[in-house]
């Protein structure tokens, strides 16, 4: 019996993780078109960042990806692990491993944090076939993800994000993605708001998550906190386009020129 | 000159029903007496409408079709203590004293508050007949005129009327359980008195349930609270009674001076309600907060209608009340802030606010402050609104299904109020919400 080669494009694409094509996304209940034909690839393993100016479309990107209303997607497709992401609800491509940590998380008041937590985790193990963590088992892996970003334990039993620091809420959107065990981190402006020492132990929590079977797709308006999560690559948006792709230098050359050479290229 | 004003089939049946129930209605001359004014009062004012004001939302003229015939006399068959713990789901768990009213009538087989140390405890009936007779049931005072008060003098049956002594402090909630039996439905009204000493502390629970098997029907249920100086009184009342039913409540509290109230409403499964609280400050730097939470389904009719009296200075009032509405449900919400010349100094705050599932459910909302003293603090707010969909987004990119989400969600609104309710009690009552929430449709 002879052995069959290994076919090629079905490794590719399983490599790659995220693949966007072409993408053209207006809002619902306007004209305007604010992607343009994104295109974009991440590959397992990797990390890649989304710079732009305000505007650019880089939250549209994040929000398509994880499926908020209020967009209409009118041309292109995303493909994730081999699998058409915008036909999928939002709740399924969380339990398929898309996390959003959010620009503004959402204050709920009179949800505890246990309970969201506990909840979500709970939902995502049972869509994905793994066995639901009872209480216990929940608590003990709750604490020590939050120990690790240095949360005070009470923060756990306070509503969901209410009183919450701007540094303390995006902790929270860290500890989620931990808990979750998400295999794509969309990052939507993490560091928007953040002290220095906020910032390094954000970027802590990130790093820790990087992995080879983890694609990460960081969206930053500044360089800064690409000195702490250091991408694989970096891709330039501006007027709902990818204009530029590069290393993480070129990261470092923005912070330089700015964002001008490629608004005034898009207008 | 006369006018003859056109009865309604409802208005004559309370007074016909009346003469038929009169022999057998507890207490002596002077009672009777009363009783009998009240009904004349009644014949006079008729059931409440739409064009007063305090009723504006709420016809009972037209929603009351017919008057049913009043219970008197103890049921033939009544329940074990089985069937009234399965009735008070979680509150059932609760370590308390029990005082428990089958269709208007005290059951002492079913209650255990009869004697404890700093508690004087007396079924309504009993002191209706003693010779204190009239002074007892608190009936001296001129005659009402509100129909709905003059209702339950004319027909009350029993309650409890209960003194906490000056300094008293109950170390369990007392738990006053009124509940349907029978298997017809009648008319079942009751009344509390309650006296509560100086500096004494006290958790009185009001539970109105129907059991299952039994009629729901028509109650009028009225309370009287004196919260003398410095003491702390925390007042409960749960209104589960059924889809049939009318339940007509009202509840007349008093506080002396450095005096705190703090009373919860939860009202759900219940066919149309009206709990109407007028409470008093009679005394400087009192405290009160009456909050509460609602679910409405159906064709279901909820009203909550406040008239708090800041007659002194110096005195705090707080109103939370938080619904939920769906399919074709109502909620009123009226709630009145008088703030007297005198009341300097006074703080109140007020907020409703509706979650509405439905587009059919409708809720209607009328703060009125009338503030007549220049040195003082209130506020009040009122919302309706849909679940947020930016809050259930967040939700669903934690990967919450949609329907989980918004269970939480709707959850969490009800929770707030809630959470107004003290710790001991709060689990209890979130089950018992939370098994009626489940059986909203959204």
């Amino acid at each position: 019996m002879g052995r069959c080669p290994a076919p090629l494009p079905l490794l590719e694409k399983i490599k790659v993780m995220l693949r966007i094509e072409n993408l053209r996304v207006k809002l619902a209940e306007e004209d305007k078109l604010i992607l343009d034909g994104v295109s974009l690839e991440v590959p397992k393993g990797q990390v890649h960042a989304i710079m732009g100016p305000n505007g650019s479309g880089k939250s549209t990107l994040a929000y398509v990806l994880s499926g908020r209303d209020g967009y209409q997607v009118t041309g292109g497709r995303i493909e994730w692990e081999g699998e058409d992401l915008l036909a999928l609800e939002p709740d399924e491509r969380a339990a398929k491993g898309v996390f959003l940590a959010f620009q503004y998380p959402m204050e709920i008041p009179g949800v505890a944090t246990m309970t969201f937590l506990h909840t979500a985790v709970n939902s995502v193990r049972k869509q994905r076939g793994e066995k639901e963590f009872t209480i216990p088992e929940f608590l003990k892996r709750a604490r020590a993800e939050a120990a690790r970003l240095a949360m005070p334990d009470d923060m756990l039993k306070r509503p969901l994000n209410v009183g919450f620091s701007g540094g303390e809420k995006k902790r929270m959107e860290i500890l989620q993605m931990a808990m979750l065990e998400p295999t794509l981190c969309v990052m939507d402006e993490t560091d928007s708001g953040l002290d220095i020492d906020a910032v390094r132990v954000v970027s802590e929590g990130v790093n820790r998550l990087r992995s080879k079977d983890r694609a990460m797709l960081i969206i930053t308006h500044y360089q800064r906190l690409l000195n702490y999560i250091v991408p694989d690559r970096v891709h330039v948006m501006a007027a709902g386009k990818i204009q530029k792709s590069g290393g993480k230098e070129l990261a470092l050359e923005l912070e330089k020129t700015g964002y001008a050479e490629f608004q005034s290229r898009a207008a | 000159m006369t006018v003859a004003i056109a009865r309604t089939k409802a208005e004559q049946g309370f007074t016909r029903n009346f003469e038929a129930a009169a022999p057998q209605l507890p207490g002596g001359p002077s009672v009777a007496a009363a009783r009998r004014a009240a009904i004349g009062a009644f014949a006079g004012l008729g059931l409440p409408h739409r064009r007063l004001e305090a009723w504006k939302y709420t016809d009972l003229r037209s929603a009351l079709k017919e008057a049913l015939p009043a219970a008197v006399g103890a049921v033939r068959a009544p329940p074990g203590p089985a069937q009234i713990d399965n009735a008070l789901e979680e509150l059932a768990e609760l370590d308390a004293h029990r005082v428990v009213f089958v269709d208007g009538v005290y059951a002492p087989a079913l209650s255990s508050a009869a004697t404890l140390a700093g508690l004087a405890f007396a079924p309504l009936a009993e002191r209706l007949a003693s010779p204190e007779g009239a002074a007892a049931g608190g009936l001296a005072a001129a005659a009402d005129e509100d129909a709905v008060v003059a209702l339950n003098t004319a027909f009350m049956t029993d309650g409890a009327v209960i003194d906490i002594a000056r300094g008293a402090k109950l170390a369990k909630p007392l738990l006053l359980l009124f509940v349907r039996a029978a298997g017809e439905g009648r008319l079942v009204t009751t009344r509390n008195l309650l006296s509560v000493g100086a500096n004494a502390r006290a958790t009185v629970i009001e539970a109105h349930l129907t059991l299952p098997g039994a009629a729901a029907g028509q109650s009028n249920a009225l309370s009287e609270l004196a919260i003398a100086e410095g003491a702390e009184v925390a007042h409960l009342k749960l209104t589960l009674a059924g889809e049939a039913e009318s339940h007509l409540a009202t509840w007349r509290p008093t506080l002396a001076a450095g005096a705190s109230y703090r009373a919860f409403q939860f009202t759900a499964g219940t066919g149309l309600v009206r709990n109407g609280v007028a409470l008093t400050f009679a005394g400087e730097g009192a405290k009160a907060d009456v909050s509460g939470s609602f679910l409405g389904r159906g064709n279901e009719h909820i009203d909550t209608t406040l008239v708090i009296d800041h007659a002194l200075p110096g005195c705090e009032s707080r109103e939370l009340f938080k619904g939920v509405l769906t399919d074709r449900a109502r909620g009123v919400f009226q709630g009145k802030v008088i703030v007297r010349p005198d009341a300097q100094k006074t703080d109140g705050k007020q907020m409703a606010q509706v979650l509405m599932l439905s587009e059919d459910a409708e809720f209607d909302s009328k703060p009125e402050l009338e503030i007549n003293a220049d040195d003082v603090v209130c506020g009040h707010g009122s919302t309706s609104a849909e679940i947020d969909a930016d809050l259930l987004f967040y939700f669903r990119a934690r990967g919450i299904t949609a329907e989980e989400a918004r269970a939480l969600l709707i959850e969490s609104f009800i929770g707030e109020a809630i959470d107004k309710v003290d710790e001991v009690l709060r689990p209890a009552l979130m089950a018992v919400a939370r098994r009626r929430l489940a059986q909203l449709s959204r």
